[in-house]
């Protein structure tokens, strides 16, 4: 009968978040099946057959594999020494450093083109050195995941292993030490780091756009054609590229997920751990690793605040001059629809939205994965990955998806203000199961069978001992989906936007899209930008003072 | 697991959609309280438009002040994506109003019954902005004419690179990677300038080539294709706006834009600029953007009077300076002030091409554009 009940506990989250994610999916694959006349297997040629999808495939793989490699020689060394040494203000350290993450990728696009512009390096004159930008600005938004991943298996390590590994023969080198033990030890942590940043740069839109304007990826193909998809007799080859391009995406990106909950699993079955702060040791020359690390996340957003700050002198010389004027038109209003203060409080209502929802729907997930795990299900591990489909479903198809679904359900959502939260509910989710699960499975499973034998209830247990005890982990994962929410842009652009609802990242876009005869427009832009930026700093600051040390969830 | 969590889910979820349900409008307009019963809503037009510079917020206001009907806005990338989305919403409408589609869209907005006749009482448009299109179905709003821009800082004669008088000269080697033009797929100037090339190469003498030899040409010269309008002239025209962007690259020299686009440099840098427009003739497009009825309105009436408000002197006689477009007014033209006016040529003879044939032949150009592509 217990058995029974669980059984009901587990699956119902699971169908209310197939049914977020799942059915508005399969209702965009009909329709794009049932106006191409085409099955996804039929249409992969045309990717080739068209000027804007040529290469893409390539590309996408090329660009995407070469990203995980650079942000990978980059992020360990940086989590290397965030992880075994001793430094100050390490959590203001690890905010920042995770900031670049959830910046909004338009709002790092420009920032990136600051310092990469004629006032910077003056690289864009030459095409060339445009993939490698694409690579580094890639590197830059996921070293936070190396970081993330890495750090607490350096951190909480109990010290007295390595002092034994030294007095074996094996242990006696440093390459020794490196070959045998720190290199089996961080593998899977590495190695889950690498899946994810793989799957995000595979799935990049803003930075491939502006970074490398000649080449398209698959999300870029999508992008473009998107827009005119699902419509009977018009445009068919849309379709048949987005048709295309997100089978592909979506089978690789599976496999991606599938690899790394596999690791996720093994990595949390690790060895026994200890405080962060046993084992810490003095940094010597660490500092000549983190003040560039430090120096390389926050280059491209104080880029985005000088640009709020300046505005262009137009004439015959090229030169700005310092003003506030930018931040005054974008408080006021003055070139969109409503102003920066009303966007920040639309994000902050969908934000709040997104939280209420996704934070008790990622714990029910999280706790059903869990006790599969337990029971030794054969379930666990699809469920785990269902849990992450929305990573591997593009932002257009997402958009398009819930778009097809709520047209043949009940165009009333279209007049519902609460439309637009769906696609950032679908898409922070994930991370919230990605913070809880590893905690959970953590958690001593003792102290849950000790409170049983006290007679204690399950409400009990939940409030008096789960959550007390995963505290932490619950108010790192309200924030970050608080920040995913703020930073979301793409799947809500494809939805229909009534302009009162504008969000700040959609309001940038309109900034940053609108022809800037007028010099006021990008400082205006900028400055939407930089609030953006702002806000989500100051949330994961607030994070950080609740993270538990050594947290090794996904962030 | 818990139930009191999964319960709890599912209290916030229900909570969240009944609280918006209350305030849920049905068939007949009416709103529908808590109790389930209707009351008279106010009055709302929604408006779908790509983003038309000159309806700002205090426009907006003014018009609701002068007729008590409330605004919304439906904010879509471009007069493409409003025609994407009239079809995608066609079985139900979600706008009264569209703002943006143009001649290269319009016919096929018709043939598809997405928009319907006005009601609006319309005198003071001038002819030339009837003449893509004069029957009901559509209101112009603002013209413009799209065509190449240059810089005049890249003409070397001495290096062979003089101002082109054949669009051929752009496929020679003087101007190898210097061109951007945005692409016929995914932006409405780039659509319109290829629409002016099938007219500029049915009509030049020589008659061994057509217009989709001089794109495969335009190919091999390295022509640089963007996704929109902004990348291309933002982006890639060195002699833009963009030079003061940080996102510049500006490694071409000429770029699709409109005819005036130059003046409005001029107008915005206290009349200084280095572009200028070529105006071959038959290689522009004559543009005209349209205020269009939906089909299967209820609000019909709302949106007849928001065509007559954006016809009054007082909106738009200002799109030179709030839309940057001409105004489609009798007897308007565009500011002098700082050089607006001198710097914006007008073509002397557009690309003749009219909706109908747009319409008819868009699916087989884009194709044949694609195949010269490749």
């Amino acid at each position: 009968m217990k058995r029974k009940f669980e059984n009901i506990e587990v699956a119902l989250p699971f169908f209310l978040f197939s049914a977020l994610v799942i059915i508005p999916l399969l209702l965009a694959l009909d329709r794009l099946i049932y106006v191409s006349g085409k099955m996804p297997w039929q249409v992969f040629s045309s990717l080739d057959e068209h000027y804007l999808s040529q290469d893409a495939i390539g590309f996408t793989f090329l660009q995407a594999l070469l990203s995980t490699a650079l942000t990978l020689a980059i992020g360990i060394p940086i989590a290397w020494q965030l992880g075994r040494y001793h430094w100050p203000r390490i959590r203001l350290m690890r905010a920042l450093l995770t900031l670049p993450f959830v910046t909004p990728a338009i709002v790092a696009a420009m920032g990136f083109m600051a310092i990469l512009g004629s006032d910077g390096f003056d690289l864009r004159g030459e095409r060339s050195t445009y993939l490698v930008s694409l690579l580094f600005a890639h590197a830059w938004f996921n070293i936070a995941l190396v970081i993330r991943f890495v750090d607490p298996v350096i951190s909480n390590l109990d010290p007295r292993m390595e002092e034994q590994l030294r007095l074996l023969p094996a242990g006696n080198s440093r390459w020794g030490r490196l070959r045998c033990f720190w290199i089996p030890l961080m593998f899977p942590s590495i190695l889950c780091a690498a899946v994810l940043t793989f799957v995000f740069s595979f799935t990049s839109f803003a930075m491939v756009r502006w970074m490398t304007p000649s080449n398209a990826t698959l999300e870029t193909v999508m992008a473009d054609v998107g827009g005119a998809a699902g419509i009977e007799n018009y445009q068919i080859y849309s379709n048949e590229l987005v048709l295309a391009s997100s089978t592909i995406q979506f089978l690789v990106l599976i496999l991606a997920l599938w690899l790394l909950s596999a690791l996720q699993a093994k990595r949390s079955r690790t060895i026994a751990e200890v405080s962060e702060s046993h084992s810490r040791k003095k940094g010597r020359t660490g500092w000549l690793v983190l003040i560039p690390a430090l120096l390389f996340c926050l280059s491209p957003l104080m880029a985005v605040i000088r640009s709020s700050l300046r505005v262009a002198e137009r004439g015959p010389v090229i030169s700005h001059r310092w003003t506030l004027e930018g931040w005054q038109s974008a408080i006021s209003g003055d070139y969109a629809y409503i102003s920066i203060i009303d966007a920040l409080q639309n994000s902050l209502g969908y934000a709040i939205l997104t939280l209420v929802i996704s934070l008790p729907l990622g714990w029910s997930l999280s706790s059903g994965i869990h006790l599969l795990e337990k029971r030794g299900s054969y379930w666990a591990k699809p469920l785990d990955i269902l849990t992450m489909l929305p990573l591997a479903i593009s932002g257009v198809m997402l958009g398009l998806g819930i778009l097809l679904g709520i047209i043949r359900i009940s165009t009333v959502f279209f007049t519902m203000w609460w439309m637009p939260a769906i696609p950032h509910i679908m898409l922070s989710t994930p991370f919230v199961v990605r913070l809880l699960l590893p905690a959970m499975r953590r958690q001593d499973p003792e102290l849950i069978e000790n409170a049983q034998v006290l007679a204690m209830n399950r409400w009990q247990i939940l409030t008096k001992i789960r959550m007390p005890l995963l505290r932490g982990p619950l108010i790192v994962a309200g924030i970050i989906a608080i920040a995913m929410s703020m930073g979301e842009f793409g799947a809500s652009w494809i939805l229909v936007r009534t302009g009162a609802w504008d969000t700040l990242p959609v309001l940038v876009d309109q900034l940053m899209t609108r022809p800037g005869f007028d010099p006021l427009v990008k400082p205006t832009a900028m400055a939407a930008a930089s609030l953006l930026m702002l806000t989500t700093l100051i949330l994961f600051l607030v994070a950080e003072r609740f993270r538990p040390d050594g947290d090794g969830g996904m962030f | 697991m818990n139930s009191k969590v999964v319960l709890v889910t599912l209290i916030a979820f229900l909570a969240s959609i009944s609280g918006c349900l209350t305030g849920a409008i049905d068939d007949k307009g009416m709103m529908i309280d808590e109790r389930g019963v209707e009351v008279p809503t106010e009055r709302v037009l929604t408006i779908v438009t790509y983003d038309i510079y000159g309806l700002t917020s205090e426009r907006i206001m003014e018009f609701t002040n002068q007729t008590g009907i409330k605004v919304e806005m439906i904010k879509l990338g471009d007069a493409g994506a409003i025609l994407n989305h009239l079809l995608q919403t066609k079985e139900a409408p979600q706008a009264d109003l569209a703002l943006g589609l143009d001649n290269t869209y319009l016919q096929q907005a018709i043939d598809r019954n997405v928009i319907q006749s006005h009601g609006a009482n319309i005198s003071n448009v001038m002819e030339s902005a009837w003449l893509p299109y004069n029957g009901t179905m559509a209101v112009p709003f603002d013209q413009g004419s799209i065509c190449l821009n240059y810089d005049t800082n890249s003409i070397n004669s001495s290096q062979g690179r003089d101002v082109p008088t054949s669009l051929w000269n752009l496929s020679e080697e003087a101007w190898k990677g210097k061109v951007a033009i945005p692409s016929p797929v995914t932006s409405s100037p780039g659509r319109a300038f290829m629409i002016a090339t099938t007219d500029y190469f049915a009509n030049d003498d020589d008659e061994t080539t057509n217009w989709t030899d001089w794109w495969s040409a335009m190919v091999d010269n390295d022509v640089i294709i963007t996704s929109g309008w902004t990348e291309a002239y933002e982006t890639h025209y060195s002699g833009g706006y963009g030079v003061w962007n940080d996102d510049h690259i500006g490694d071409a020299n000429f770029v699709v834009s409109y005819c005036h686009s130059p003046g409005v440099e001029a107008y915005w840098a206290d009349n200084y600029t280095i572009s200028t427009s070529l105006t071959l003739d038959r290689a522009s497009f004559h543009q005209v953007e349209y205020a269009t009825v939906v089909n299967g309105t209820a609000n019909a009436e709302y949106a007849d009077l928001f065509i007559e408000y954006l016809l009054t002197e007082d909106v738009n006689l200002n799109m030179p300076i709030e839309n940057s477009m001409y105004s489609v007014l009798i007897d308007s033209g565009l500011p002098a002030d700082n050089g607006y006016l001198y710097h914006s040529e007008l073509p002397s003879l557009n690309a003749q091409v009219s909706p109908e044939e747009i319409a008819e032949n868009m699916d087989s150009w884009l194709a044949a554009w694609e195949a010269a592509m490749v």
